[in-house]
């Protein structure tokens, strides 16, 4: 009971309207930067998942085909992309990675043959490193001198391609990517005074990669048994952006007078507003967290000048200064406390909402816990700066 | 705890360059080379109002630091204890009545003086109530301190600067409102807690003193 005396003396003069003005301003502020987190959050955790609609941008670039550049018989030299070339790509600041498409210096035939006919094409080959990939089909391993068919990744427009264009004006079945796995493909190589059939099958489809991707341990070796040059430099590369559809890398293509093939270019511009429009809404919050702030210090230092003589009295009795604030303290701590659980219940609540149309458009929400982690942090700084200015002020108040 | 308290050229700011002036120049206490208080000892700073009595007393109490000279406790300068040292010592070894009591008017008699007990409960409840009725104040107890009559404040001021240990007790004007019979019975309490303490203590006085048996009085 008597502990409630120093309390029952310096509540007086608390205005319930002040800190509720405090709570409510920092309470948007901070519900504000929590839900924008989340919603950012939840909508980029897909950032990983590739095919969605947002996803790391790639481009892949190639020069520009000029004249009569690349008929037989001319050099194309001038298409490929020396090292110097790669090397200043890669160290722009847009670009987090780079790599050549390594393309198969030799022939490539590829027959199919379902009930007795047999199908046969000529086809060309690429390989870029694994982590370019958007899918990661099983089987995708390779080991030369292994008699294993050889995997195959291409994209998914030459099917679309197939089944839509090709197979719809000729009257002939349309086949989904399951059954075009089942098919035993074999693909002749030659070159180099050499010539031999290994078995292959399709076992994924890129919507990134507009090419017949296979894997690079099985382009090492066949280059090495069947080209009759050394490795040339590549004349597509893939770059990994560091930022979706950061304006910088266009301008530097356009400057170089080079060509994207983009993936997803748009998709990428979508992200890149996206976090440009996050970035917008949580400074926002935060300015108005910031002012909420200044708000609580300004009606305390108010609370604290009203009850200054209180103040003194109690130390003149002995009461220390952290004993007197620690009392104003709880108040701050309280009402924090309050609008951390109302802001992140806010946050919620929202994602709750929005979860569904999510959903729906395949992504899957991410936890709420690093955003709760957050906001909870935020309140604690705001706390410790109330806690800090008022001890200063209430020792300020200890020698007259 | 502490044993002697001395003022070594001890002079207000305010009174910088009038030092060869009333009322400083015929102070026993301003620019002296050394004032001791020890204890046990009872001692009555008489002075004029405006001589810098409350002063003084905040200077001892350690509210205030505006002074030349320097203030020793046990021979150590107290101008550089810390805010720590200063409310430890306020609730040990110094007990201090100011002149104007500073009661909190909307506390009643009984949570004035709790205040002040529960820092270190060194008084009973029941001791409480035997000197509010020894100060004849006992029917007071529950009423808030703003409705008291100033010489009732008095009594609960001088009842709640005993509530804890002390080595000096300073009490600034402690029976300025009080009659002769209200004197005695305030002194006759003062004189047994400190006695029992073995304490000093150092009352100041512009008229009305208290009736402290065998003081040192000194002028301000």
């Amino acid at each position: 009971m008597s502990k409630n005396i120093v309390w029952r003396l310096l509540r007086r003069n608390i205005s319930a309207g002040q800190l509720a003005g405090y709570a409510i301003a920092n309470l948007v502020g901070l519900a504000i930067v929590l839900t924008a987190i989340q919603f950012y959050r939840d909508v980029t955790t897909v950032w990983e998942d590739e095919d969605s609609f947002i996803s790391k941008d790639y481009l892949i670039i190639s020069k520009r085909v000029k004249g009569l550049g690349a008929l037989p018989g001319t050099n194309d030299a001038d298409t490929r992309f020396t090292n110097e070339e790669i090397n200043e790509i890669a160290s722009q600041p847009w670009a987090r990675k780079v790599d050549g498409f390594t393309s198969a210096a030799f022939n490539v035939y590829a027959r199919v043959e379902f009930g007795g006919n047999s199908l046969s094409t000529a086809l060309f080959l690429e390989s870029i490193p694994d982590d370019y990939f958007d899918v990661s089909p099983r089987g995708w391993d390779y080991e030369p001198g292994n008699n294993q068919p050889v995997p195959i990744i291409i994209s998914k427009d030459y099917l679309s391609l197939y089944n839509f264009g090709f197979a719809t004006s000729r009257g002939m079945p349309q086949i989904s990517e399951e059954v075009i796995g089942m098919i035993p493909l074999q693909l002749s190589l030659s070159g180099n005074g050499r010539q031999q059939w290994v078995n292959a099958r399709i076992v994924g489809f890129s919507s990134r990669l507009n090419t017949i991707a296979v894997p690079e341990e099985f382009m090492d070796w066949a280059n090495s048994q069947f080209s009759e040059t050394p490795t040339e430099s590549p004349s597509r590369l893939i770059v990994q952006l560091d930022k979706p559809g950061d304006p910088e890398a266009e301008h530097y293509l356009e400057d170089h007078g080079y060509e994207s093939a983009g993936d997803k270019v748009n998709n990428g511009k979508a992200a890149y507003f996206l976090s440009v429009v996050t970035t917008v809404v949580i400074c926002v919050g935060v300015i108005i967290s910031l002012l909420a702030f200044f708000i609580l210090l300004l009606s305390i230092y108010l609370l604290l000048q009203k009850n200054r003589e209180k103040l003194h009295d109690l130390m003149q009795l002995g009461y220390t200064p952290a004993q007197v604030a620690r009392h104003y303290h709880l108040i701050v701590a309280g009402v924090n406390t309050a609008v951390l659980i109302a802001a992140v219940s806010v946050m919620l609540i929202s994602a709750h909402k929005w979860n569904e149309p999510l959903q729906s458009l395949g992504l899957h929400p991410s936890s709420p816990l690093p955003t709760i982690l957050i906001g909870i942090g935020i309140i604690l700084v705001i706390t410790a700066g109330n806690v800090w200015a008022i001890s200063r002020n209430v020792r300020k108040r200890f020698f007259t | 705890m502490i044993s002697s308290i001395t003022l070594r050229r001890v002079l207000p700011h305010v009174f910088r360059g009038s030092e060869k002036e009333a009322p400083v120049k015929d102070s026993q206490i301003w620019v002296n080379e050394e004032v001791s208080f020890k204890r046990p000892g009872y001692y009555i700073i008489e002075a004029e109002s405006g001589t810098g009595k409350s002063s003084l007393c905040a200077y001892l109490y350690g509210s205030r630091r505006d002074y030349d000279g320097e203030i020793l406790f046990d021979g150590e300068s107290v101008r550089h204890f810390s805010i720590s040292r200063w409310c430890d010592l306020r609730c040990r070894s110094l007990a201090y009545l100011p002149q104007e009591m500073r009661l909190f008017p909307e506390l009643t008699v009984m949570e004035n003086i709790r205040i002040k007990n529960r820092l270190t409960d060194y008084k009973s409840e029941k001791e409480i109530s035997d000197m509010l009725t020894r100060l004849e104040i006992d029917n007071k107890a529950d009423i808030t301190a703003g409705r008291l009559s100033v010489g009732q404040q008095q009594r609960v001021a001088i009842i709640r600067a005993l509530c804890q240990p002390f080595d000096f007790l300073l009490i600034d004007e402690p029976v300025s409102h009080l009659d002769a019979r209200n004197n005695q019975a305030v002194a006759a309490l003062i004189d047994e807690e400190a006695r029992a303490r073995e304490a000093s203590v150092i009352a100041t006085s512009v008229g009305n003193k208290i009736t402290l048996p065998e003081f040192t009085l000194l002028k301000l």
